[in-house]
């Protein structure tokens, strides 16, 4: 009977397609864990995946070393003219920090929404289809790692880590296109500090949003962008980027600041996490606000 | 010759796109070219040509779904592509002739496929605001060439080992 046959495979395939629909419904709500069978995969993976990577850092190390390597004549000019200003602001550091110090004592304020627990954790995959940018790291949920923290390199903040299994984390880029991914930060430089969010990333520029300023606060090009703490989860003080260009946003209310990140997203090998200590509570780091909680 | 060879193999594979895929983007003249690495799909695909379909898929399905929990948390994605490429694959071949060639031009010919109806789903959940023009140039022709380059080295070493093992297989079943 090839009719029935037909009729069956028929079946089958609209089953496929509705179990398909439905899986991938599924996986692209947002989910604040994983589920079992998802870990344990993520886990036995990615301890395969670290034992490749290994060898791959150590060829992108070669490379880097090569490439700066040929930038040494250049940079050692450049660099020995700023050592003489290094010193003065070095000093001028050790300063202030004695004074904040001490003043912090005078007042009995012992926390500081700048203190946070460094994780240090290598990258041992970044997605390979690059559609969404993610990164894998070889630290999770053992070691501490949870959830919307703040991912940075030497240079500034990269992202956040959105999932943690025991062995492994993933982070989404700060050069996500995800309209959740809000970043509370802070503009230093000025008179006095404005604040603002982060909020999306301009594909074809390769800079960040930074929204929700004041119209009447007046910002240079040049000004530095620095994660403000007020989020809730993510450290204060951690370097996000530079100013690279003010406008208004699309409703004329507020401004709109175009910032350039400090950290390169390409070739990334080692991160740290940053665990903050003073408690974390929900806020526009993690993408809850008031008006979502309801 | 080693009886598991050809599961190895896509392991490997499987564990090497991502290495590949740390060197990308790759900024030439201020513009940043993707670089996707495809090895396993190409595998898969030669599996498809060369040893039988039905294993092809199952790999396809198996290594999908590890790429889909992985790395893009988005189940059924890939493990559904991987299978359906080499469907596809299985039934294209029937209609033009056997050599390695064309299997490399056809392979080809699906990988170029395989990455627009990607780019076509994550468009449609809007993941990605790329224009298709930006998708053809920045990370269409990038990844072609890249993963030609691969092909076209080790297209033949995929064929043999494939052959190879089918030999052993064919032998094995005429002793019983």
């Amino acid at each position: 009977m090839p009719q029935l046959l037909t009729n069956k495979r028929l079946i089958l395939l609209l089953l496929g397609v509705i179990l398909l629909v439905a899986l991938i419904s599924f996986s692209l709500r947002d989910r604040d864990n994983v589920s079992l069978p998802e870990q344990i995969i993520k886990d036995a993976v990615g301890a395969g995946q670290s034992v490749f990577s290994r060898p791959a850092h150590f060829v992108t190390g070669i490379f880097d070393n090569v490439d700066s390597l040929l930038n040494t004549f250049e940079e050692n000019q450049h660099l020995k003219t700023r050592l003489e200003e290094f010193a003065g602001v070095q000093a001028e550091v050790k300063d202030l920090r004695s004074e904040n110090e001490e003043l912090k004592k005078i007042v009995g304020k012992e926390e500081d929404l700048r203190d946070f627990n460094p994780i240090q954790a290598t990258v041992i995959a970044r997605n390979p289809d690059q559609w969404e940018e993610k990164l894998i790291l070889n630290r999770g949920a053992n070691q501490g790692v949870k959830p919307n923290m703040a991912v940075m390199t030497a240079s500034g903040l990269i992202g956040k880590v959105t999932l943690t299994t025991p062995t492994t984390s993933t982070v989404e880029l700060i050069s996500t296109l995800n309209p959740n991914y809000r970043v509370s930060a802070m503009v230093v430089g000025g008179a006095k500090d404005v604040y603002g969010l982060i909020e999306g990333y301009d594909a074809e520029r390769h800079e960040l949003l930074l929204k929700r300023i004041d119209a009447n606060i007046e910002l240079k090009k040049g000004d530095q962008v620095i994660s403000s703490g007020l989020g809730g989860i993510f450290p204060k003080g951690v370097l996000i980027g530079t100013i690279t260009e003010v406008t208004i946003d699309e409703f004329g209310l507020t401004k709109l600041a175009y910032v350039k990140p400090a950290a390169d997203f390409s070739l990334l090998n080692h991160v740290i996490i940053a665990d903050r200590l003073m408690p974390e509570v929900d806020g526009e780091d993690n993408g809850v606000t008031g008006d979502d909680e309801s | 010759m080693i009886r598991f060879l050809i599961p190895l193999i896509c392991l490997v594979l499987f564990f090497m796109e991502p290495v590949f895929g740390l060197f990308s983007p790759l900024n030439i003249g201020g513009e940043l070219n993707y670089i996707v690495p495809r090895f396993l799909i190409m595998f898969l695909i030669f599996l498809t040509l060369y040893y039988d379909l039905k294993h092809a898929m199952f790999y396809g399905l198996f290594f999908g779904l590890l790429y889909d929990v992985f790395y893009i948390d988005i189940i059924g994605l890939y493990s559904f592509l991987y299978p359906a490429t080499c469907l596809a694959a299985a039934a294209a071949f029937k209609r033009i002739p056997r050599n390695l060639l064309t299997a490399t031009l056809l392979t080809l010919v699906l990988l170029a496929l395989f990455e627009f109806l990607l780019y076509q789903f994550f468009l449609l959940i809007s993941f990605t605001g790329m224009p298709l023009g930006t998708f053809i140039t920045t990370r269409l022709w990038p990844t072609m060439i890249a993963n030609s380059i691969f092909l076209v080295m080790l297209g033949w070493i995929f064929k043999s080992v494939i052959v190879t093992q089918l030999s052993e297989r064919d032998n094995k079943i005429g002793l019983y």
